[in-house]
Formats: structure tokens, sequence, C-alpha cells
């Protein structure tokens, strides 16, 4: 581009292919190679229309779309070059490598994990960089993850340029939630060269969501428009070249500097928006610096107090090392979503433990959470190797948590942040400890700052934790911690992170020191405490500051928290059960608790509660169910109310040390290919609440895992879900796998499109039509 | 293109649900009540239709018995692609963590308010072709229409581009509350040949047929 002046790109050449014959559906790829002329032509036009850069004729060039074409992508990528290139022939036009989206969604709306979407973009960006192409645009994408993918891959197997636009509704929101801030904040973070939008709507439905765009970022803004919007029956869009230029020059004014057609448009509006916009200059823009983290569709700014929820985080607690152990995620997004309702903003995450794969644990985790909350994460480790694969995983602009002020230590994490567009906590400390006053943290976090800035990480992303002592044995330091904040804040302005509950470690009625160091800490520039959001005190000191400060305008959040009816719907609570039968009928979890505590503490055995009551409670209501004097909903409400009891009978186990009641271990699982998994968790709840062991394999598992896992761990009945008559033909595979392993093991298989015939024919030793079904075959092989 | 979801049916959701006429305990009613309310603010409705002559359409879209003898009479095809978009997923999701029955009611209202936008849809398509008659909205999965002709429809729509609509390879439409759908353009009324149970694919394992009573979709 040269300085300030508006480069040109092409128009469609969908809408050409079409125009030359090509049918919808058709594979436009192709042509490349059965009719290079054809594609050759078009791009000639575009450059006789004033285009300066050229999409090659690549946009679906992937190996999954391809799939039974009889072409490869590097061959039709190669192929499409050339035909790009012909057209321009010692001319300084440049080709772009078009890189379109996948076709299918990632994980977790699809199957598509972020590893393969990455290695399937490898295969593209490595074969437009040999064959020559100049640059690299990532279009039309919706989902912000599979640019992520697209630009790792991008930017780790080539050396071009590489532009990046999104589609965006009038909303301002892509069709998988993104927004056109989140979009800023990570694609700059990840290093793409331009940024923009294409597609979708006509310019001028774009222009307030480019508006927006050039407020969110530095880099040069593309907009790509169609023109206008598509009549609905036809298909065919409505506005005239001399309109659609009239409109795009009105872009030059917000600073957009790259400025094309998408569908719908032909040569003739190149011809005329060239004409139009070549005169314009674009003035420079004045960007508003901010401090930033968010996922695709949760931006969070950080100009006010917000809240790290801290409790993902084994550290003495060992509920959760043993759900870290078991790789029992379910105990863990619990935490997370609790946190999330519970008002955090960001999520704190520490999955650290002896013996455990901390890289490979965190990927999991991460992706997990990320697949319940959008609430933006810290990654919290010692571990740089976790902390990269959190990083690449992660789907939107997260925190690195944390460096110090040793040289060793900023040398090895500063590159990640830069690299994956990170927002960065330094601790005001080095190998000599953390120093005993203030002045020495500022001096430790001005050296961070220094360093941060000389890898190119930007200014507003590095925060510092100034760190909290316990004043309980060094009363003298908490005012230490305090000023250092205030110096950060006024010198450096920076904003500052800390994790404020060690302050009361050591005196009783801790809440009330934290709560009121919370408060000092905040007015001294803490804007970012790692807090438990679940503890009022903490909430509370928050809503005061808010308050005071005149943050909190007309009180509003403050006396809505302190007035009013208790929060959430609260399930009608007129009736209090007597006994475990009746809170199990009714689905009173609290009740079921409250009474089997109870009887535990008059000396009940565990196992008389659950045969004597939970068993019969259970099987009356699915003697109920199967009549039809209740339906599904009251069912699994019942069985939840019984997994309130079973938690109580686990825990009281637990604590005497005694090895946990279990009536066997099976497993289930939503077979290879499909993604439905509602059924198989209410099978899955139930049988639990029978007190058997489930191990949950989840959805889309392969054949293999279930083999895997049936023989490591010797479990006698496995239970299989397919929801689709395409994803039948992956449970015969799994069950011919159990059977050719030899694993002794009965099957039993469900899901809507499964009949007792289909099950037999598939080898499969029952069939359930339902969970209570799944209960009877569970009796029958495990008693 | 997008039409507007006012309403969703409850006394299908509570069909969905399996509901045989029993009493619905105020806290479940409850629960039903914010589902719904919650489901109207999370679907983003979103269409796409596109009328075909027989010779554009897509070799291999037509297949089987019981889509030609529904488009025996008709000049021109109608392909539609619907969604509520993906944020009912993410809320679906979110409350299993909590517990089924919530996921279970908001799946249960998604696959409703699905049903209740192409009926939107068919509505609009109705009223934009005029005089002309409709047959029935039949779709992959049904009858002996396999569920492997779903590319072509969203390749011939260019769902994708257009409304966001993929597929897994196994086949599955993400986001998972879309439906595809082909209706024939006649110039004489279309008797309604495929609804009931007999062209259900649930037919076999139906617990509404088992009981004698019908889910009331036909």
């Amino acid at each position: 581009m040269e300085d300030n002046k508006i480069t040109c790109l092409d128009g469609a050449m969908g809408t050409m292919l079409q125009k030359s014959g090509l049918k919808p559906g058709g594979c436009p790829e192709a042509l490349c190679i059965t009719d290079p002329a054809c594609v050759t032509a078009i791009h000639r036009a575009y450059i006789e229309s004033g285009a300066s850069i050229l999409y090659a004729n690549t946009f679906g060039a992937n190996r999954y779309k391809l799939t039974g074409s009889g072409y490869t992508a590097p061959q039709l990528i190669t192929a499409a070059i050339t035909c790009a290139r012909a057209a321009y022939e010692g001319t300084n036009v440049r080709t772009a490598l078009d890189v379109g989206p996948i076709g299918q969604l990632l994980e977790p709306y699809g199957t598509l994990s972020f590893e393969e979407a990455y290695n399937i973009y490898c295969e593209i960006m490595e074969a437009g960089a040999s064959a020559g192409a100049d640059l690299i645009v990532i279009e039309t994408m919706t989902d912000l993850y599979e640019v992520k993918a697209a630009l790792l891959a991008a930017k780790e197997h080539t050396s071009l340029p590489v532009f990046v636009t999104m589609t965006f509704e009038a909303n301002g929101r892509t069709f998988t939630g993104c927004t056109v801030e989140a979009m800023a904040a990570v694609l700059e973070g990840l290093g793409a060269d331009a940024v923009g939008m294409n597609c979708s709507l006509g310019p001028h439905e774009l222009y307030p969501l480019a508006e927006r765009l050039c407020a969110a970022t530095a880099l040069p803004v593309i907009v790509k428009a169609n023109a206008g919007l598509p009549d609905p029956a036809t298909g065919e869009y409505h506005i005239t070249p001399a309109e659609f230029a009239d409109e795009m020059s009105r872009f030059s004014a917000l600073g957009v500097s790259y400025m094309g057609g998408c569908c719908g448009t032909t040569p003739a509006f190149i011809t005329e928006l060239a004409k139009k916009v070549r005169p314009l200059t674009v003035p420079a823009r004045e960007i508003v610096r901010k401090s930033i983290v968010c996922t695709p569709t949760n931006t969070v700014t950080i100009d006010g107090v917000r809240i790290i929820g801290e409790r993902i985080n084994p550290t003495g607690k060992k509920r959760f090392q043993q759900a870290l152990r078991e790789n029992d995620l379910d105990y863990i997004l619990a935490q997370a979503v609790e946190q999330a309702d519970a008002g955090a903003h960001i999520l704190d995450v520490n999955v650290g433990l002896p013996g455990i794969d901390e890289p490979a644990m965190m990927v999991r985790v991460v992706k997990a959470i990320q697949s319940v909350t959008d609430l933006p994460l810290q990654l919290d480790s010692s571990d740089p190797a976790a902390i990269e694969a959190g990083l690449r995983v992660v789907n939107g602009k997260a925190i690195i948590n944390s460096v110090n002020g040793e040289p060793e230590v900023l040398a090895r994490i500063l590159p990640l942040a830069k690299k994956y567009g990170a927002a960065v906590v330094g601790l005001a400390m080095d190998a000599n400890g953390i120093p005993p006053t203030a002045e020495a943290r500022f001096a430790i976090a001005k050296r961070i700052l220094h360093e941060a800035l000389k890898y190119g990480i930007p200014k507003e992303d590095v925060f510092i934790d100034c760190l909290t002592l316990t004043v309980s044995a060094e009363q003298d330091k908490a005012v230490e911690t305090l000023r250092a904040m205030q110096m950060v804040r006024d010198r450096l302005g920076l904003h500052c992170v800390l994790g404020v509950s060690n302050i009361s470690f050591g005196l009783p009625a801790r809440a009330k020191i934290t709560a009121g160091f919370l408060t000092l800490a905040i007015a001294h520039g803490l804007d970012l405490p790692i807090i438990n959001p679940s503890a009022p005190a903490v909430m509370d000191a928050i809503r005061v500051y808010n308050v005071l400060y005149n943050v909190d305008k007309g009180a509003q959040d403050y006396i809505a928290a302190n007035t009013g009816e208790p929060a959430a719907a609260a399930p009608a609570k007129a009736e209090s059960a007597h006994d475990i039968p009746y809170a199990v009928a009714k689905g009173l979890g609290t009740d079921a608790r409250r009474l089997t505590a109870a009887l535990l503490d008059a000396g009940t055995p565990e196992i008389e509660i659950i045969n004597g009551q939970l068993i019969p409670a259970l099987d009356a209501v699915g003697t109920r169910f199967e009549k039809g004097e209740i339906f599904l909903p009251q069912l699994i409400n019942s069985a939840a109310a019984a997994q309130e009891a079973f938690d109580v009978i686990k825990t009281a186990v637990a604590n005497r040390g005694a090895p946990p009641v279990t009536k066997g271990k099976l497993i289930v699982a939503t077979v290879k290919g499909d993604i439905h998994d509602i059924g198989k968790n209410i099978v899955k709840t139930i049988l639990e609440n029978y007190g058997y062991s489930v191990i949950d394999l989840g959805r889309d598992v392969p054949p293999e895992t279930v083999v895997e896992t049936a023989v490591r761990e010797n479990v006698r009945l496995i239970g299989l879900s397919a929801l689709m008559t395409t994803t039948l033909g992956s449970m015969e595979q799994t069950i011919q796998a159990l059977r050719e392993s030899g694993h002794d093991c009965r099957i039993w298989v469900g899901g809507a499109v499964l009949t007792p015939g289909y099950a037999k024919q598939i080898g499969a030793d029952y069939y359930a039509s339902d969970a209570r079904e799944s209960v009877s075959i569970a009796r029958e092989v495990l008693g | 293109m997008s039409v507007t979801l006012t309403d969703i049916n409850r006394a299908e959701v509570l069909q969905y649900l399996g509901w045989r006429g029993s009493e619905i305990p105020p806290e479940v009613s409850s629960q039903l009540d914010s589902c719904l309310t919650d489901t109207l603010s999370l679907a983003a409705p979103r269409i796409v239709w596109q009328a075909f002559q027989p010779e554009t359409l897509p070799d291999g879209l037509l297949q089987g018995n019981d889509i030609r003898a529904l488009l025996a009479d008709c000049r021109e095809y109608v392909l539609l692609a619907a969604t509520i978009g993906s944020a009912i997923e993410n809320a679906i999701r979110r409350a299993q963590v909590r517990g089924l029955t919530r996921a279970l009611i908001l799946d249960c209202c998604g696959s409703t308010a699905i049903e209740a936008v192409c009926d939107a849809a068919e509505e609009e398509i109705q009223t934009t072709l005029g005089a002309a008659y409709l047959t029935d909205r039949f779709s992959p999965g049904y009858g002996d229409l396999p569920l492997a002709v779903q590319p072509y429809f969203l390749a011939a729509l260019d769902a994708e581009r257009r409304i966001g609509l993929t597929l897994t390879p196994s086949g599955i439409m993400t986001p998972r509350k879309s439906v595809t759908a082909i209706l024939g353009i006649a110039d004489t009324p279309q008797p309604h040949r495929f609804r009931g149970c007999a062209c259900c694919s649930m037919f076999e394992t139906c617990t509404y047929r088992k009981a004698g009573k019908t889910c009331g979709r036909q």
C-alpha cells in the first residue's frame, strides 16, 4: 500500500464463474485445471478494472471440501496461483492465496479439533507459499477459533503477510457470535498484517461495523462488501456499480485502506470503485489503546475492577486434586460455571499437580472450560510448556500468570506472550524473593515493563502483581503492597493484579481482614483482584468501593445486590420432605442431602441407606415413569436429588478411608462421529444413582478408546449411544472392535434411530429404549 | 435472510419431552417457562431458500421413490435451509454442568423452535411465490431420502456462507438446531402425502405410537 492511498482489491470470483456456467454447488477451484483460461480471463478483467491485489481461486481448496473431488488441495492451489499470475505477467499486481473456512465447525460445535484444523491449514499455506503467492488472505470467516488455527498455520509455515477478514451480520457479530472488537484484539495479538470484513452485507450495512473496527485496531483495515443484499427468491444482488462505489468511498474517511468487492460484484464494480477512491487519501487514525482480554463473544475491558476467579486451582484442595488425577472434568467445569454465575469476569486456570502431565491437562481443561463459559482465561503455571500449550488452544485473548523480574523467566515467557498476543502478569519479585519495600517492588515492575516493551508487547498488556504477604506474620508489609500498587498505577500507568486472600491467613474471622484489605487495595490501584467470587464479603467490598468511588452510578448494583428476592429461580420451596423416598420422588435435593446426613449421624450404615431407601425410591420413580404417571424432566429431577444423597454418602465413606461403595463399573460413550450426548448423560446419571461407577468417555469417541478403556479398567458392561443413521456404522465398528479384542464384556446400545432388530444385527447384546431399561440391563449383568 | 420467531409452542415442547398427559408439577412447569423464554432470546433464526429449475438442481439430490412421488406434478423446486444458530447449544452445554433437566428442556425447546422457523419460512415462500401450490416440506432422512444428500442441499444454497450452516463428516448439521428441506412448486393443489407416523424416522421406537397415541405432529 502506498502511504495514505487506497489499494483496490478485486471483486467476486464465484459470481463471475457462475456467469460463465458453473452450477450452484459445483467445485469452482477445479476450473483452474479444467478451464484455466476462463479463470485467468476473470483475473485479467479485474486487473483492467483497477485491482492491484488478486485473490486466487483457492477459497475452498482444502482437504475436507475436496474430499471425493479427485483433486488435492496443493494441486488446485498451484494451478490457481498459476492462473492468477498468467493474468499480469510484467506488472506489479500481487496474488493472494485465498483461504476460506474449512467447511465444518470446530469443537465443541462440531467434531473438528483445533489441531486438525491447524493441520488442514498448514497444507494450504505451504502449498500457497511454494506456488508463489505474494500474500495470504484468510477470508469469509465466522469462527475466530478457526481463524486462529489458520493464522498460526500461515505464520508458522510461511513468511508471507497475512490479511484476515471476517463476515459479520448487521448486529456486529459473526454467525458464531464473534464481535468486531474481539476479532481486532485477538488478530492484532496473533500478528495479522491487516484485518477487516467481507461478504454478508453491502457497504451501507458494513459502514458502522467498519467504524467500530477502525476504532479498535491500529492495523490497516480491509472492506470487501457484497453488492448490497441478495433477493431471497433469486439470490441476485441489487445495487449498481456506481452506487457501490459511492458507498465504498465513504469508508476512506474512517481510515479503511484496502477496498474491494465480494458476492455479486463484477469488474464493472471495481472499475467504478477504482475511479472513485484512487484520488482519495486515508487519514491517519488515532487509536485509544485499552487493556482488553476477551473470548470471541465476550470482551472484557479493564477500565474498572474486574474479578479474576481463583478457584480453578488444586493447591491445598484434596477434592480438586482428586478430580485432576481422575480426569474428572465435570468437577472442574462446575467450578468454572459457578464462578461465572457468581460474577467473575476472568477465570484463573491452574492445573499444576506433581505427577500430572501439566501441558496436556492444561489443553484439556482450557478446551473444556471455554465450551461452557465465555469468560476470558488467565493461564496460571510455572511450567512454560503448560503456558504455551494453553495459549495455543485458548479461544480469545488470554493472560499469562506469570513472569517475575528474573531475566531467565522473562526471556522464556515474554516471547510466548508476544507470539500468541496474550497479556502478562509480572510479579514484583525476583531470585532474591519479594523485596520488603514498595520502592524495590516498583523497581522490578519497571524492569518487567521495560523488558516486555523490548519484545514488542504493548504496555496495556502488562499487569503487575505487587504481592500480598500475610499480615499476621509481617504486619508492616501490607502497607508496602498498597504503596507499591499506587506507584505502579500512578507512575507506570499499569493495571495491578493481586491474590488477596493470603493477607488474612492465621487470623480469626479472615473474611473481615480480606474484605478490608481488598477495599484499600482497590483504592490504591488494584483492578484485577484474584478472589473467590462466591465469597459474599469480597463481593460486598467491591460493590462498596464502586459506590464510594462513583463507579456504580446511582448505587444501582449495590442496591440490587442488597434488596429484593434471593436470586435465581429456586424451585417452589413450599414442601419439605420427611423421608428420603419422598425427597427423591419430588426431586428435593437439599432435603435428600439433609436427610441422608441425619441417617448417617444416627449410625445407619451407608449400604443400608442405598439399598433400603435410595434404590427403592428410584425404583418407585422409575415405575411411575414407565406408566406415564411422570415424565422425563421429573425422572431426571429425582435422579438429581438422589445424586445429592449419594454425594453425602461418598464423602462419608471417603472420610472414613473406606473403599468407595460401588455395584460395579461400566462405560458409556457416544460413538465416533456423533455429538449428541444428552441422552447418554441421562443414562449415566441414573446408573450412578443406582450405585454403579460410570466411566463416561464423552461424545465422538473412537472405537479404539472404548476398547482400550474397557481392557485397562477391566469393564464388563459397555453402553454405546448413536442418534443418527449415519453414525450407526461407527457403532457397529465399535462393537466389532470390542469383539475382536477378545475382551469379555456385554454391550448395550441405545439412541433414537436404533431398533431392537438393528441392535441385534450389529452384534449388541442388549437394546435399551430409555434410561430405565439401562438400569435393568446393568442389574442383570453386574448385579 | 431472517424470519422472526415470536413464540415457541409449549405443547410441542412437552411432546418432545415425552409428556403423556400426567400432571406437571409446578417446579417443572416453571423450569419449562424459563427455558421457553431463554430459547426465544437465544434463537437467531436464519433461513436461505431458492427456487430451482429441474435442470439446475444438483445431480444426485433427488434420491429414492418418496421424493419422486412428492414432486411428480412439480415444475420447479424450492430448496430451504434454516437454523436457529449456535447460542442455544452454548446454553445447553452450560446447563449440563449444573444438571440435566434444564439442558434437556432447552434441547427440546430448540427442536420446537427450528420447526417453527421452518413453518415461518414456508409461509414466506408461499407469499413470495403467490399463486403457486407447494408440496409438503420434505427433508433428508424422511422416508427413503437418505441423509447422504445433505451436502447437495447446503452446496446449492451456499448455506455455509449465507446462514453459517455446515455438516460434520458424519453428516450432522451444525449448528445442531437446523433443518434442510425441499418443496415442490405445482400449478395444482398438492395433497399432504408425507405426514403421519409411517413417514417418521421414529416409527419403530416411538413411545407415543406404542401407547396407541400420536405425538400430534402429523
